[in-house]
């Protein structure tokens, strides 16, 4: 029955691996050719694998793949320790506030790590802004693995918040209550029925958690460093800026980079296809969330404790730097000053272009995309044609690549003498780098989508006399426009803010919102970069939720 | 009271400003089985969740075996483990990562029963619904119907003090859920079960039940033995619910009690003129025949066929918007105009006229 | 709604991307700081019509860029904020002879036949005048108990200015000094900004070998902090400006550089609290006549840079 897909889905199979060869397989290759062939930036081939012996005979890669391993386990840790109790209260209890901690544990997505990291500087070390409020710092716990851990882990625990309040939701209420009726008390219905059935949900998203952890830059770059501590992302951004450049290792690095992400995502997928269980017929059982009685008090204390570390203390930070007139004036009142947000509202240093571009790339990076993702999950989901497995793992790669992996493959792929036109240094590289490292969200939103979505409704239109595309556009595209619409959002959150590769590929004299905040902090205007933040971040929270709201009015996305 | 197996006194329970059920009292002996019957949105889910401890009243009380077990007025609220419960849900809701026979012998684990029993009676019980074979499978590997027998066996094999059903048999398609009607009955009888059964199917209600509740907007409208309700229904709308028959308006003058607002009248019988009544005509108190004098003229307006006849629904001439039922051994087309006898001694009356069978007969106009 | 919005999006979307390709004459790649790069291309603009397409970042990512563009390379003029890029291009025949008419007044150990001075910054030690501890104003001062902690070093690897300070004073005790400061609490931490920025709230009271014109800068804004060049010498960074041989604009590439070292462009250079490459342009700021320079052979000094990192990186504890 699904063979009537072959000959009506081709061209959306054909557009989709054409979008991914040139958004991910193209930079892809061309940073595994630079792993094998080091003079490739010549454009020559000799000496293939010359460079593996000696990049893998580094004894500092073992400690450096090391330490990554390491990191990404303690951020699971602590994003699950963090996460886990309070997405099962919020998922089975009636939490005061909910709605609102919700957004306030959904901001920590909109803050860029490195934007963060710092505000938690300037917050806990010696002088900063904890001890002058409370008297006390806490920096040699900030520049440690732990400090490190915490920050990562606040800025991504609301991935496994979010997955778990949902599983649970669905999952727990309403079977962990039949195992009541047959006798087991909440813990041991929680502990043999509710866990084991959100179990696969939950190691999902701690495996995304882990895959965020190992490729994040910003905060292993701004506090391992004084921790002794190199991972191999700052290993190969140190690579790639450290005189002489070693693009053949940093390539390798890279691979080996990718390699750990890939086992992680296959074994994500794995747990999802072998142990999720299909929950749809569960009815939402929202209005019998069971009352918090005597925990109320302790549960909504977390909530706001967790809320203020994952929210509070960045943002306040940002803004009160922001807000200084001068870094040594410290918090005071004659320190206060709007200089710095005046600074970028007067186009100082060329902050609205860094704005507009930003804004643009997010929104074509939204689109592409989108538009790629829905075409490759329905190609993936819905039909059978032979190529849809490839097409599956390019749409998986980039998660499995890190963006300055990305930025130097495609200068790489893109630069090259033959080519009659390029990209390179246009907008579109940026776009192109976007494009690549974004590309799973829309297609992870989009599958599930699709596959919820009975083969007999697409059957109905073909019945009905829809051509395939008619049927696609008209019955499949609204059907999963909600969650693809949600994706989108995320994607044009994440692209506006994108740092690593946008220092790398940013064509000559065009700026972002990130680089022209990274630049603000390499000349030590710092206020100016925090007050660009503080813009930036109140822009992508807001800009999604306005269009969000403005969606659902037109009756276009339900809940 | 106390000896009722499970009770409810004033039992209420509102959403916010929203009342869901708005004053229940209900009281079932031991070894019985009560039906909750009526429309979805009706509040019988939630009553049944009431009693089951999966939500606590906004007003009223709970009893089970005589002891209390929700109390809105004391705040006493027993959670379900402890109410010593079984349920049968309407999507099954079989634990999916647990086998079938892990998913029968849970109910025993909770009760701290040891390994070698548990299993003992695990079997038994899955035998009894004749799927013993299936234990090691998982659930997501049987038909609906093998699911819900899993279910049932769950429900039982504890044997709980009482056995709530919800909906037990919506999902399953019509001849599989007549055939799970009759095993149910037979398996409440062997093992001498009580048992509230949530439906909006009223024959599964009137097969199952030795008491059925007709609910509405939140309230009972009738709590009777099947018999008794079939008999004597004590408002239109369980008439119409159990579809008992048509039910009509009459009002009386000269004498005579007409269709309101028609000139066709039906009855002989003592009343005052200008006298209300709402009758129910029952199926079963119509003959049916040519149009002739002495009967009254109807036309058919749609007909279906039922194991025993053709079930017509048809229009008298004359009055307006009275809709009665009549069972046809033949097809009838819709437009087709029919004669009516109607048995004066079988309808029934709600509200306070009452129409004595020995009393005069009618020959009609 | 929906369309409307789109349509806007893309229009906004599309005029970014012409942005981009928008027509311009030369391509610059600049280690320097933003602002002068910007100020320095709109006068060029004003005054030649040439329009200047900039990329600024640090050294490092400078050079990564230049690395795998080679291929096929886009810059035009580099302005490095290391000596040793111009003497190693230089070496590798990518660079092109000039002598600006301009460079007259730039004295001879600022220019070579391929490369000339933009400007020059130099270290020294930016202190924090509120930090509650004693001005230092010598290097030996920050190994001292009252500096307990407090003092941050940018890393050697990620600066070249600050490799050669290493160095230089490396050489004239065998790391005796940077044992002491590690001895002390002293870290590294990081580049020049990333050294700084801890200092201007507090954290720490010093930086070991601060770029001057960064923390001049500060001051100038308001930030309590002072820049202190030791008496027993510290090392300069002359930041060259070079013509890249692929450039196909050479001649507008050569202007470029004539009007870097004009006196407009100096005054720019100046502003921006560096030492003007060019003596006779006047500067709010010590300039290097003020400053006792440190003595090292510069290649012997690279030539060991491997093994001074790892001496370096061994003393605070590995990186």
């Amino acid at each position: 029955m699904k063979a009537n897909g072959v000959s009506g889905s081709a061209p959306a199979a054909w557009l989709a691996i054409a979008g991914l060869a040139v958004v991910v397989a193209v930079p892809f290759a061309a940073v595994v050719l630079q792993g094998i062939f080091p003079n490739l930036g010549q454009g020559s081939f000799a000496g293939p694998f010359s460079s593996f012996i000696a990049t893998l005979n580094d004894s500092a890669l073992i400690g450096m793949a090391g330490n990554t391993i390491l990191l990404g386990a303690c951020v699971v840790l602590v994003s699950a320790l963090v996460a886990v109790p309070l997405g099962v209260f919020r998922a089975l209890y009636k939490v005061p506030l909910a709605p609102l901690f919700d957004v306030l544990l959904l901001v920590p997505f909109m803050i860029p790590p490195y934007i963060a990291t710092l505000g938690w500087i300037m917050t806990l070390q010696p002088r900063g802004y904890l001890q002058q409020i409370l008297g006390f710092n806490l920096a040699p716990f900030l520049f440690s693995l732990a400090g490190m851990t915490v920050v990562m882990a606040f800025n991504t625990f609301p991935v496994v918040y979010f997955a778990v309040s949902r599983t649970v939701e669905a999952v727990g209420a309403r079977y962990a209550d039949v195992g009541r009726v047959f006798g087991a008390t909440p813990a041991r219905a929680f502990w043999r029925i509710t866990l084991p059935l959100s179990a696969p949900g939950l190691a999902a998203s701690l495996m995304l958690v882990f895959a965020a952890a190992i490729e994040e830059y910003g905060t292993p770059a701004a506090l391992g460093r004084r921790a002794g501590f190199q991972v191999l992302v700052t290993g190969i951004d140190l690579r790639i800026t450290d005189w002489p450049i070693d693009l053949p290792g940093a390539s390798i690095m890279s691979l080996l980079l990718v390699a750990l992400s890939l086992i992680t995502f296959l074994g994500q997928r794995w747990i999802l296809a072998r142990r999720s269980y299909q929950t749809v017929n569960g009815k939402p059982q929202a209005k019998d969330k069971r009352p918090l009685g005597s925990m109320r008090v302790p549960v909504v204390i977390a909530f706001a404790v967790v809320s203020f570390l994952a929210t509070g203390v960045p943002l306040l930070s940002i803004l009160a730097t922001a807000l200084s007139r001068t870094i040594s004036g410290g918090l005071a009142i004659d320190n206060i000053s709007l200089a710095n947000f005046i600074a970028v509202f007067s186009n100082s240093a060329g902050a609205f272009g860094a704005l507009a571009t930003s804004f643009s790339l997010g929104i074509g990076t939204a689109l592409i995309t989108g538009a790629i993702g829905v075409m490759a999950a329905y190609t993936v989901v819905k039909t059978r044609i032979s190529g849809r497995v490839a097409i599956d793992v390019m749409t998986i790669l980039p998660n499995a690549l890190p963006g300055i992996v990305v930025a130097v493959g495609l200068i790489l792929a893109w630069n090259m003498p033959f080519l009659p036109a390029t990209p390179y240094n246009t907008a579109f590289i940026l776009l192109l780098a976007y494009c690549c490292i974004l590309l799973p969200q829309p297609m992870r939103y989009a599958t599930a989508a699709f596959q919820q979505i009975g083969d007999n409704l697409e059957a109905a239109a073909r019945v009905f006399g829809a051509s395939s595309f008619t049927a696609f556009r008209r019955i499949l595209l609204p059907l999963v426009f909600p969650s693809l619409a949600s994706a989108m959002l995320l994607v044009f959150a994440l692209a506006s803010r994108e740092l690593v590769a946008s220092v790398v590929v940013a064509p000559v004299g065009m700026q972002t919102i990130a680089t022209f905040i990274w630049r603000q902090f390499e000349q030590g205007s710092i206020g100016l970069g925090m007050a660009m933040a503080f813009i930036a971040i109140i822009i992508t929270t807001l800009l999604p939720l306005l269009l969000l709201a403005l969606l659902r009015r037109s009756g276009l996305v339900a809940e | 009271m106390t000896d009722a197996a499970v009770s409810t006194a004033g039992l209420e329970l509102h959403y916010g400003a929203t009342p869901v059920l708005k004053g229940i009292d209900v009281a079932l002996g031991k070894g019985k089985t009560l039906a909750l019957l009526g429309p979805s949105g009706c509040g019988k889910t939630t009553l049944l969740r009431l009693v089951a401890g999966l939500l606590s009243p906004s007003k009223g009380s709970v009893s089970i075996a005589g002891h209390p077990v929700a109390d809105a007025a004391t705040g006493l609220f027993a959670p379900p483990e402890k109410r010593n419960l079984g349920m049968v849900f309407q999507d099954y809701a079989l634990w999916p990562h647990m086998t079938v026979g892990g998913n029968v012998s849970f109910p025993l684990e909770m009760r701290g029963i040891g390994r070698a029993e548990r299993e003992l009676r695990t079997k038994r019980a899955l035998e009894r619904v004749g799927l013993a074979a299936l234990a090691d499978r998982r659930p997501s590997d049987l038909s609906g119907g093998q699911q819900q027998r899993v279910a049932i066996a769950r429900a039982i094999v504890a044997e709980p003090q009482l056995i709530l059903f919800d909906e037990p048999l919506s999902n399953l398609d019509r001849e599989l859920r007549e055939n799970m009607v009759g095993e149910l009955a037979e398996l409440i009888a062997t093992l001498g079960l009580t048992a509230i059964y949530v439906t909006h199917d009223h024959s599964e209600a009137l097969t199952l039940a030795d008491e059925v509740a007709v609910m509405r907007g939140g309230l009972i409208e009738q709590l009777a033995t099947p018999d008794v309700l079939i008999d004597q229904p004590a408002t239109p709308d369980v008439a119409d619910f159990l579809r008992l028959g048509g039910v009509a308006e009459l009002e009386h003058r000269d004498g005579l009690w007409f269709f309101r607002g028609s000139d066709v009248a039906l009855l002989r019988h003592r009343g005052q003129p200008g006298d209300i009544a709402q009758v129910l005509i029952p199926t079963n108190a119509i003959t049916l025949g040519d149009i002739a004098p002495g009967r009254l003229a109807a036309t058919v307006l749609r007909s279906q066929f039922r194991g025993d006849g053709h079930l017509a629904s048809i229009s008298i001439v004359g009055p307006a918007n009275v809709e009665l039922q009549v069972l046809s051994r033949t097809k009838l087309r819709p437009g087709e105009g029919v004669g009516l006898s109607i048995d004066p001694a079988r309808i029934r009356s709600f509200g306070k006229t009452t129409f004595s069978s020995t009393e005069e007969t009618f020959e009609h106009a | 709604m929906l369309k409307s919005l789109k349509s806007i999006a893309l229009g906004a979307f599309s005029a970014t991307l012409l942005a981009g390709v928008a027509h311009a004459d030369i391509t610059v790649y600049t280690a320097g700081p933003q602002s002068l790069i910007d100020k320095m291309s709109e006068g060029f603009t004003k005054e030649t019509g040439i329009k200047v397409n900039v990329f600024q970042a640090t050294t490092g990512k400078v050079m990564a860029r230049i690395e795998a563009e080679a291929s096929n390379p886009a810059v035009d003029v580099l302005i490095s904020a290391s000596w040793d890029t111009a003497t190693d291009f230089e070496k590798r025949g990518w660079l092109v002879k000039y002598a600006s008419p301009n460079a007259a007044k730039v004295p001879d150990f600022l220019k070579s036949d391929y490369a000339v001075a933009q400007g020059i910054s130099a270290l020294g030690i930016a202190w924090n005048t509120k930090s509650g501890t004693p001005k230092p104003s010598e290097w030996a001062d920050l190994a001292k108990p009252e500096y307990k902690d407090m003092v941050n070093i940018p890393d050697p690897a990620q600066s070249g200015s600050s490799f050669e300070l290493t160095a230089a004073l490396a050489a004239q005790d065998n790391f005796k000094l940077f044992k002491d400061l590690k001895a002390d609490g002293a870290i590294i931490a990081g580049a020049n900004a990333e050294a700084l920025n801890p200092v201007l709230q507090g954290a720490k009271a010093a930086v070991f070998g601060a770029v001057d014109y960064i923390t001049l800068a500060a001051k100038k804004k308001g930030e309590s902090i002072d820049m202190v060049f030791p008496a027993s010498g510290t090392v300069i960074a002359p930041r060259p400006a070079m013509i890249l041989n692929w450039s196909k604009h050479q001649d507008e590439a050569k202007k470029f550089v004539d009007y870097m070292l004009s006196d407009a462009g100096q005054k720019m250079v100046a502003d921006q609290m560096l030492m003007p490459a060019r003596t006779d342009i006047p500067a709010d700021r010590p300039l290097i006549g003020d400053l006792k320079l440190l003595k090292y052979d510069t290649a012997d000094v690279y030539g060991k840079r491997k093994d001074t990192l790892k001496q370096v990186s061994d003393i605070f504890g590995g990186k």
